[in-house]
């Protein structure tokens, strides 16, 4: 935890030395950018494998892949859908508090 | 009297100048002979020119202290913990043990260690040398030994020259001429021990490496291939051929340029010049995807500290040997096509004034067998013959793996009324063996009737295709609840020029999926 905060103390020192550009260093992170919460990232995704790693921004599940149903937690162990998808899976309050509403990305059109 | 006079006062500032910038003042003409090697001079054109103006002789092979790790599919593993006390253990036996090549297959010029290595002459030769500062057992040669040995059965020999890397650059590139000496003699044992012809040896050499294998190949007739790897730009672009990686050192030469930007002022530490017969520019060869990261995110990479250090130094230069490494295992995601510059690839089509309109997205898709891979199966190519320095372009990803493939996307929309739109609108592409993501053809004005078109490249190859979705954005709250579909698309495919089309007559709402199926009659 006290990492985090030292990284999060870091990136907030940075953003404010650095001129605001278009590649955000707070907001508006590409993939492959340290983040902290979702809301940071280009592709609204912050993964994370597992509860000690750090988490980065990367791209949406498409569909037929593994994804989250969307959470308060901000970060992900598996990203959420593209647009027009949902996240196929079990719903529960195990897995709402452990952050694990694991599902598939399907279109709900289709099926 | 007053011309000698000139002349030794030119040479006594030339003395002073060198003397007051602290580099060794060298008599031009110098030079150091090596026994099996021959001799090196700093004579133009390897000093004394524009491009090279520090004269510096190269140091000796044992000052140099270069390696040869020899992997193989029996010992495909390193272990370099355990290498200093497999030595001592064994030498605390008998003598004969002693005599013995340790564990980890070091071979050297010497015919009994040699013979009794896991070298085998039937087998290809590839060698892999590393640049500038780095060593030859850092992770990636040993990853790629054992990422070629997972697909052929070859002798991989990892050359570690780091004692004569790590020292000033100037002194460095002209140790590697020392090193490039020491390989051309190697395989000169090859062909009297094993009868091995040099067409079966390959060298890979990465920056200041590419460099070396060139001397290599310089000094072996009918060497069978070179791999340049973003060769080292300072002291070798513009330079004779003698001096740098040119298309006479080997049979055939392939290089992968990834940091093709001028060092002044741009810190670019690769060549643009086309220096191969096949000259690949990934991305355009200057900025690669994924380099441009914020420097924590960089530093703290999931490779490690130690990998995103090296790439926060160089992130260009190093993607280099990371692409030639994934296209080992996944050729078809490195199609290079040929083109006269990246821009040119790039995909734009220009609306210029009065209406006419210059698509500049031209060197697409592949003439037939025009394309070749990038890395490491790009010796499959069937070259014109003659043919030097074919430009090649393609993207990759902005981490592993780092493959794509090129299509070209035409969307042609409709709308249940004529509105005006503004919005994005993206496509995926569905396909027998699974599906990608979603590719944005368009952000802006949507109007419908319009076609848009746009190249994608996209992260797998899907087989042959079944099917399209297309989705779209409106960015601004209409309360009419639009609704705009695509009522064709067409798709064409890099590698084999196969074009799809696809049909529907539906319009969806925006963050709808639209299903488009092939279309049943044209």
């Amino acid at each position: 935890m006290r990492s985090v905060f030292l990284i999060a103390l870091c990136v907030l020192a940075l953003a404010l030395a650095a001129p605001p550009q278009e590649k955000g260093i707070i907001i508006n992170l590409d993939n492959g950018e340290l983040c902290l919460n979702s809301l940071q990232c280009k592709s609204s995704c912050c993964l994370r494998s597992s509860g000690v790693s750090l988490a980065r921004c990367a791209p949406q599940s498409a569909e037929n892949e593994e994804c989250s149903k969307k959470s308060l937690y901000g970060t992900y162990y598996r990203c959420t859908c593209e647009s027009g998808l949902k996240c196929e899976g079990d719903l529960s309050i195990g897995g709402s508090i452990t952050n694990t509403n694991f599902g598939i990305c399907r279109d709900p059109k289709s099926s | 009297m007053v011309g000698h006079l000139a002349i030794s006062q030119c040479v006594s500032t030339q003395i002073i100048s060198y003397r007051t910038l602290g580099l060794p003042f060298l008599l031009p003409g110098a030079e150091v002979c090596f026994e099996n090697l021959g001799c090196f001079s700093d004579d133009i054109p390897w000093a004394g020119t524009a491009e090279r103006p520090i004269a510096q002789l190269p140091w000796s092979p044992e000052e140099i202290g270069a390696r040869f790790l020899l992997f193989t599919q029996q010992n495909p593993e390193y272990h370099q913990a355990s290498k200093q006390r497999e030595k001592r253990k064994i030498c605390q036996g008998t003598a004969w043990e002693c005599t013995k090549p340790i564990q980890n297959h070091e071979i050297t010029t010497n015919k009994e260690i040699l013979l009794a290595s896991n070298y085998n002459g039937t087998r290809k030769t590839r060698f892999i040398t590393h640049g500038y500062i780095d060593k030859g057992d850092e992770n990636w040669l040993l990853d790629m030994c054992k990422l070629m040995l997972q697909v052929e059965d070859i002798n991989c020999i990892c050359v570690d020259w780091k004692k004569g890397g790590r020292t000033r650059y100037t002194q460095s590139a002209n140790n590697i001429r020392v090193v490039g000496a020491q390989i051309a003699y190697m395989i000169q044992l090859f062909k009297t021990i094993y009868q091995q012809r040099p067409e079966t040896v390959h060298i890979i050499g990465h920056s200041l490496g590419a460099h070396c294998a060139a001397e290599a190949g310089r000094r072996t007739p009918n060497l069978g291939r070179i791999t340049g790897l973003d060769p080292a730009e300072p002291y070798f672009q513009g330079c004779p051929a003698l001096v740098r990686l040119d298309p006479s050192d080997a049979k055939f030469v392939d290089v992968i340029h990834t940091d093709a930007l001028p060092m002044i002022p741009y810190l670019g530490l690769g060549m643009s010049q086309a220096v191969g017969h096949l000259d690949f520019y990934p991305n355009g060869g200057e900025h690669m995807a994924g380099c441009e990261k914020n420097i924590i995110s960089q530093i703290v990479d999931i490779d490690g500290i130690w990998e995103g250090t090296r790439d926060f130094v160089a992130c260009n230069h190093l993607r280099s040997y990371k692409y030639y490494s994934d296209s080992i295992l996944n050729p078809e995601g490195f199609l290079g096509y040929p083109c006269s510059d990246g821009d040119v690839f790039e995909s734009v089509s220009v609306l210029f004034l009065l209406g006419f309109k210059a698509h500049r997205g031209r060197c697409f898709p592949c003439a037939e067998g025009a394309c070749p891979l990038m890395g490491h199966h790009a010796d499959k190519f069937r070259r014109p013959s003659g043919a030097e320095k074919m430009k090649f372009y393609l993207n990759t990803a902005d981490a592993r793996p780092f493959g794509r493939y090129r299509y070209k996307v035409s969307v042609t929309i409709t709308a249940d009324r004529a509105l005006l739109l503004t919005g994005s609108m993206s496509v995926a592409l569905y396909g027998m063996e699974g599906n990608t993501r979603q590719y944005q053809v368009k952000k802006g004005v949507l109007n419908p009737g319009n076609t848009y078109e746009v190249y994608i490249d996209v992260e797998k190859d899907v087989g042959e295709l079944t099917k399209m979705k297309f989705i779209w954005n409106n960015s601004v709250i209409n309360p009419m609840f639009p609704k705009l579909g695509a009522e064709k698309i067409v798709l064409q495919r890099g590698k084999d020029r196969h074009t799809y089309t696809f049909c529907s007559s539906e319009t969806v709402r925006e963050d709808v999926l639209q299903t488009v199926p092939l279309c049943t009659s044209v």
